[in-house]
């Protein structure tokens, strides 16, 4: 996307093109750790988006190479343990004996992914991001530590936590290991 | 039985998802770079007293100093947002340089000179979007803007004008007929952006 130049202030023009640079570089890993935290591509867009407006009020807390990354992701996944709290509240207060959502197809693997997801749905932000990267995106468990900002004792914590809990939810409906 | 990680892959909504549409990823990333011009400006004061904090030695006065803007005992600076009109071709030709507009795929051409810029604005206020989540800037032009306005837009019926913020055009309406003395900015903005672009186009 071209920036226009001309007589704008060299100060915004440095740290617009940092800006752009970095969302180039980190926008579409974003995305898909959004995407996998998030309700929907829209919820998990808006999340990215709000990740990088909140970096670009704080661009001189963001750091260069590498740690840039571990900042967005940190950024990223407490912004959405808000959107998480919100959202807990607002299903505490809504109305009553909604029951439990069911897709209209019969299938049952559509019917196992719904299930397998709205138990990721019942974890906690960092917890579903620990299981998530670990579980989907491989990454082992010393890289989840640095991008979260804990301590790898942390991070096999989350990991037992999380996975008993799934296995609860999940093993309850149809047997998991 | 099957094991989480594979129980977790069949559930991966990436797995059956194309990845998001394009025009909105452009559109976070340019709602990503305006939020730097609008916080540029009142970054640059905070900037200079983090250096003085963090640059070595740190003296007590140097903290207090730091304290002090940081519980709001300095007057903010309130972000200005450079705000033009130009006109602009729907076809390149010489002298005229090449812009997205907003999240579209859709290119102008924009002409070199300013038509009216942040000088020729009287007022510039919130007004009601598309739908009450979203909001539009109305700007209003002072007498010499509205004639910079009438007398270039006259001459360019049916052809596009370009609103930048930032230097990011943001729209570029086609000319019906010549545009008098105001403006409507619209951008599907929150109203916290929308505020925040209106007062920013009133700093001097």
């Amino acid at each position: 996307m071209a920036v226009l130049a001309d007589d704008a202030s060299p100060f915004t023009d440095g740290r617009r093109e940092r800006l752009a640079v970095l969302f180039d570089a980190h926008a579409p890993r974003l995305y898909r750790l959004a995407r996998r935290l998030a309700p929907s591509a829209d919820d998990a867009l808006d999340l990215v988006q709000e990740t990088f407006v909140r970096a670009a009020g704080a661009l001189d807390r963001v750091p260069d190479g590498p740690a840039a990354e571990a900042w967005l992701v940190r950024t990223l996944v407490n912004l959405q343990r808000d959107h998480w709290r919100r959202a807990k509240v607002r299903s505490r207060t809504a109305a009553a004996g909604k029951g439990e959502a069911q897709t209209p197809d019969p299938e049952r693997c559509v019917v196992a992914r719904d299930l397998v997801w709205r138990a990721l749905d019942a974890l906690a932000p960092r917890r579903r991001a620990v299981i998530v990267m670990h579980e989907l995106e491989d990454v082992p468990v010393a890289s989840i530590a640095t991008l979260l900002g804990v301590s790898r004792v942390t991070v096999r914590w989350h990991l037992a936590k999380g996975r008993r809990e799934l296995a609860r939810i999940i093993g309850a409906h149809g047997g998991m290991r | 039985m099957t094991t989480l990680k594979d129980a977790l892959r069949l559930a991966d909504p990436l797995a059956r998802e194309p990845g998001p549409p394009e025009a909105r990823v452009a559109q976070a990333r340019r709602r990503a770079v305006v939020a730097v011009g609008v916080a540029g400006s009142r970054a640059a004061r905070p900037v200079a007293r983090r250096h003085v904090l963090v640059a070595g030695a740190v003296t007590a006065a140097a903290v207090a100093a730091g304290v002090a803007f940081w519980r709001g005992g300095l007057t903010p600076v309130l972000a200005a947002v450079r705000f033009e009109i130009r006109l602009a071709e729907e076809a390149q030709a010489p002298g005229l340089r090449e812009a997205p507009v907003g999240s579209d795929p859709r290119l102008v051409y924009l002409h070199e000179a300013i038509v009216v810029s942040n000088d020729h604005i009287a007022t510039a206020r919130v007004v009601a979007g598309r739908d009450a989540e979203h909001f539009d800037v109305e700007v209003v032009f002072t007498p010499g803007g509205a004639r910079r306005m009438a007398e270039a837009t006259r001459a360019h019926i049916g052809r596009p004008v370009a609103l930048l913020v930032d230097g990011l055009v943001v729209m570029a309406p086609t000319v019906r007929s010549a545009i008098g003395d105001r403006a409507l900015l619209t951008g599907d903005y929150t109203r916290a952006e929308a505020e925040r672009i209106a007062a920013g186009m009133l700093v001097r």
